[in-house]
């Protein structure tokens, strides 16, 4: 193997496939990244056995060939060569030389055999998509995950394919993020599955808010997405999304309607007077007015009054100021809509004019 | 001047050799020497049948061989001992959070704060005794008084498998007597320049005149003189700030099956779950600690919907975690397993409503478990799953 490219040309699929490869592994070889040279260009593979990363560059002077070279070290050494200089790559028996103008390294290797792949997803259904939608969708839920939670269903991003829509939904049991999009499906069978955590956040990493599309595969246990220079195949969950429809509230009737940013602001401003550890602050809604109130241990306190659209009266609820700002941070609109029904009821968060985007925040009991 | 403290110190009696005279009941009332097998070693500990023959700590095992030919010279099991310290640091943690080890055998407790619930401290020492070697079937000498110098030096008095309260009143009484190389921060060398200007007792110390005991002892001879009279006044700093309340066991033949590691995951769950039940603590943390030959160790953790102390969701936890690090590698053998909980949550504190309602089952059998337990001895009642299987430890 052979094959000759320019350090910039390089780094761009050596910095998106070296993401996915732990720094801890169990086999030896998941280390490594898989190069693979042949007529078509360059290809390197990344994986940790649940996420697989392929990313394609072109480049000169290749001799085909397939072997597997240390990912961190190689990504190291690439990031710190000079700007513009041109990285030459040679395989001489089992090790691989790296050179670029007067630096040489010789790095080892592990055969390219003992690199586990993940060949056939088993394609059930394939959706085409613009790149910059599935990167929203994906931006305005992934916040809302359960990280290591027993409910390991949790840990990830539902992808629910209905007639004519795709969405994006996470919850960690407190609060949920909805995100949807239209997309047309020829009147496929409604399918739901669960992205690990893990493959969630890589994604986000590698998708760019451009214009052109990417191909999402769902398979039997996998979902797969490409792009022209990059094919990303994450293992899913094997579990049940709880019913989230059922907890997002519909025709809550208290609603009030106040501008995104001067919320945002006074709930910034609030949180700092609440208490660390449960980040508690209470709503008081009155006609026109909503006034939050935040208190911590040291009992300092904090008021802040806003004047808001509602006819509501006399209600009081509290709630944790992060999941709130999470939830507004994941809306577009200028204007945001909250709809409550009581003290002890959840919280539903949107843009005023439309509801694409949802979330809903359980109450913290003050 | 000072508020009267409560302090208790704990000493392990041959702590290595009762370990290896409980773990071979064959060898007990037989002289026991664990270390000093190579030609360089020296003993790290004799038990007491041993240093009638004049064995003692850190003597080479040649000498020791000589003065004890019938002796058992056994190699220490360091990961034995240091789980059987576990389980005793557990015990006294049931007495007070206050707990400093100074080392796997020996620790001091704090238990101003515990007078009101446990009694008058002469009461508590023997009660501490007992529960060791009720957990451990171990001896152990606890000293009692009112500051670390003194509960130290009444744990000597104790010994051996003895408990000794030094009263405030009686200080000056059972110290001055003893040789004042006794005390602490006074070794040989101190000593010896005290006994050239004379000073051979603690109380010919406390008594002296300063610029007599600053000759011999230079800068330290204030504090010297104030430790003479029984003034102490280090308080004892714990180990841990209760974060997390764990169990874990080294197995003496490594664990090779997933259902036999399951069984004692089922019986470390059930513990960490009694301990956290009696100190009325639930966490929403549990982590699982697993260690596979020679010595690579893991952890693996999981966070819970909420707070919790029952055992069937620590064991819950503990098992998806341990099954899916089993599954990892194939052949997978375990030396360590360990399972703790944390992120404990006051109960006080605003409670966050949940989306999905949690599945309520409530305290189960925990409860009673527990009293049937505590009434007839820990393992008294336990659930099957945490039998022992045929490949145990």
């Amino acid at each position: 193997m052979r094959f000759a490219v320019q350090r910039e040309v390089l780094l761009k699929p050596l910095s998106q496939v070296v993401g996915v490869v732990e720094r801890r592994q169990t086999l030896p070889v998941l280390a490594n990244l898989l190069v693979s040279a042949g007529p078509e260009g360059v290809s390197f593979t990344g994986t940790d056995l649940e996420v697989e990363m392929v990313a394609r560059m072109s480049a000169d002077g290749i001799e085909a060939g397939d072997i597997t070279i240390p990912a961190r070290k190689l990504f190291d050494i690439c990031r710190a060569l000079p700007d513009g200089i041109k990285i030459d790559f040679k395989q001489a028996g089992e090790r691989v030389t790296v050179s670029a103008g007067r630096s040489r390294f010789t790095l080892s290797t592990l055969p390219a055999s003992e690199f586990p792949q993940i060949d056939n997803i088993d394609l059930v259904e394939r959706v085409t998509l613009s790149e910059s939608t599935l990167k929203e969708l994906i931006d305005r839920t992934a916040f809302a995950m359960a990280h290591q939670d027993v409910r390991y269903y949790l840990n990830g991003t539902l992808l629910d394919v209905r007639e004519g829509a795709l969405r994006c939904v996470a919850t960690d049991g407190h609060r949920l993020a909805l995100c949807e999009t239209t997309v047309d499906l020829d009147g496929k069978a409604r399918r739901q599955v669960i992205i690990p955590r893990k493959g969630v956040l890589e994604l986000q990493r590698l998708l760019d808010a451009g214009d052109g599309t990417v191909e999402i595969e769902l398979g039997r246990n996998h979902l797969r997405v490409r792009r022209s220079d990059f094919t990303f195949t994450t293992k899913l969950i094997d579990g049940r999304f709880p019913d989230y429809e059922s907890v997002i509230p519909i025709g809550a009737d208290k609603q009030l309607t106040v501008g995104r940013d001067d919320l945002r602001a006074a709930l910034q401003r609030a949180a700092i007077l609440s208490n660390e550890k449960y980040r508690g602050v209470k709503l008081d809604v009155s006609p026109g007015r909503l006034q939050i109130v935040a208190h911590n241990p040291e009992q300092e306190e904090a008021v802040e009054e806003l004047e808001v659209r509602t006819v509501v009266d006399n209600l009081s609820v509290g709630f944790n100021v992060n999941y709130l700002l999470d939830a507004l941070g994941a809306l577009r609109g200028s204007e945001v809509m909250l709809c409550l029904r009581d003290g002890n009821s959840s919280c539903l968060v949107r843009d005023a004019d439309n509801e694409r985007s949802r979330h809903v925040v359980m109450p913290l009991r003050l | 001047m000072e508020r009267q403290n409560a302090v208790i110190h704990v000493d392990m009696d041959a702590f290595y050799a009762s370990v290896e005279q409980m773990d071979r009941p064959e060898w007990r009332g037989r002289p026991v020497i664990v270390g000093g097998a190579g030609p360089r070693g020296v003993v790290a500990t004799a038990s007491y049948e041993a240093r009638r023959f004049g064995v003692r700590s850190a003597m080479p095992g040649a000498t020791a061989r000589r003065l004890c030919p019938e002796g058992i010279f056994v190699a220490p099991r360091m990961d034995r001992y240091a789980e059987v310290s576990a389980a005793v640091f557990e015990v006294l943690h049931g007495f007070t959070p206050l707990v400093e080890g100074l080392s796997l055998d020996e620790a001091f407790l704090d238990v101003t704060a515990s007078l009101r619930l446990l009694g008058p401290l002469p009461g508590i020492g023997p009660r501490v005794r007992a529960a060791v070697r009720e957990r451990t079937g171990l001896p152990c000498s606890v000293g009692m008084a009112h500051n670390k110098l003194l509960a130290k030096l009444a744990t000597e008095l104790a010994k051996p498998d003895g408990t000794f309260h030094l009263a405030p009143e009686d200080v000056h009484a059972v110290l001055d007597p003893l040789p004042v190389g006794r005390l602490w921060t006074i070794g040989a060398v101190a000593a010896e320049r005290l006994a050239d200007v004379g000073i051979r007792t603690i109380g010919a110390l406390r008594t002296a005149d300063p610029r007599l005991a600053a000759r011999a002892l230079g800068n330290h001879a204030a504090t010297a003189q104030r430790l003479a009279a029984g003034i102490d006044d280090r308080p004892v700093v714990p180990d841990r700030d209760g974060k997390a309340i764990g169990a874990e066991h080294t197995f003496d033949d490594d664990l090779r099956t997933l259902d036999a590691a399951r069984g004692w995951l089922m019986r470390l769950a059930e513990r960490v779950g009694e301990r956290a039940r009696a100190s009325g603590a639930s966490g929403r943390t549990v982590t699982v600690k697993l260690r596979t030959p020679p010595f690579e160790t893991s952890t693996r953790q999981a966070t819970l919907p909420e707070a919790t102390a029952a055992t069937a969701d620590i064991y819950g936890a503990g098992e998806r975690l341990l099954s899916r690090w089993w599954r990892e590698v194939p052949g997978r053998r375990l030396r360590l397993l360990g399972i703790s909980l944390s992120g404990f949550e006051q109960a006080a504190g605003p409670a966050q409503d949940s989306l999905f309602a949690p599945r309520r089952r409530g305290a189960g059998s925990d409860p009673v478990l527990d009293r049937i337990n505590e009434r007839f001895g820990r393992g008294a009642i336990r659930r099957a799953r945490g039998l022992p299987a045929d490949d145990d430890g």
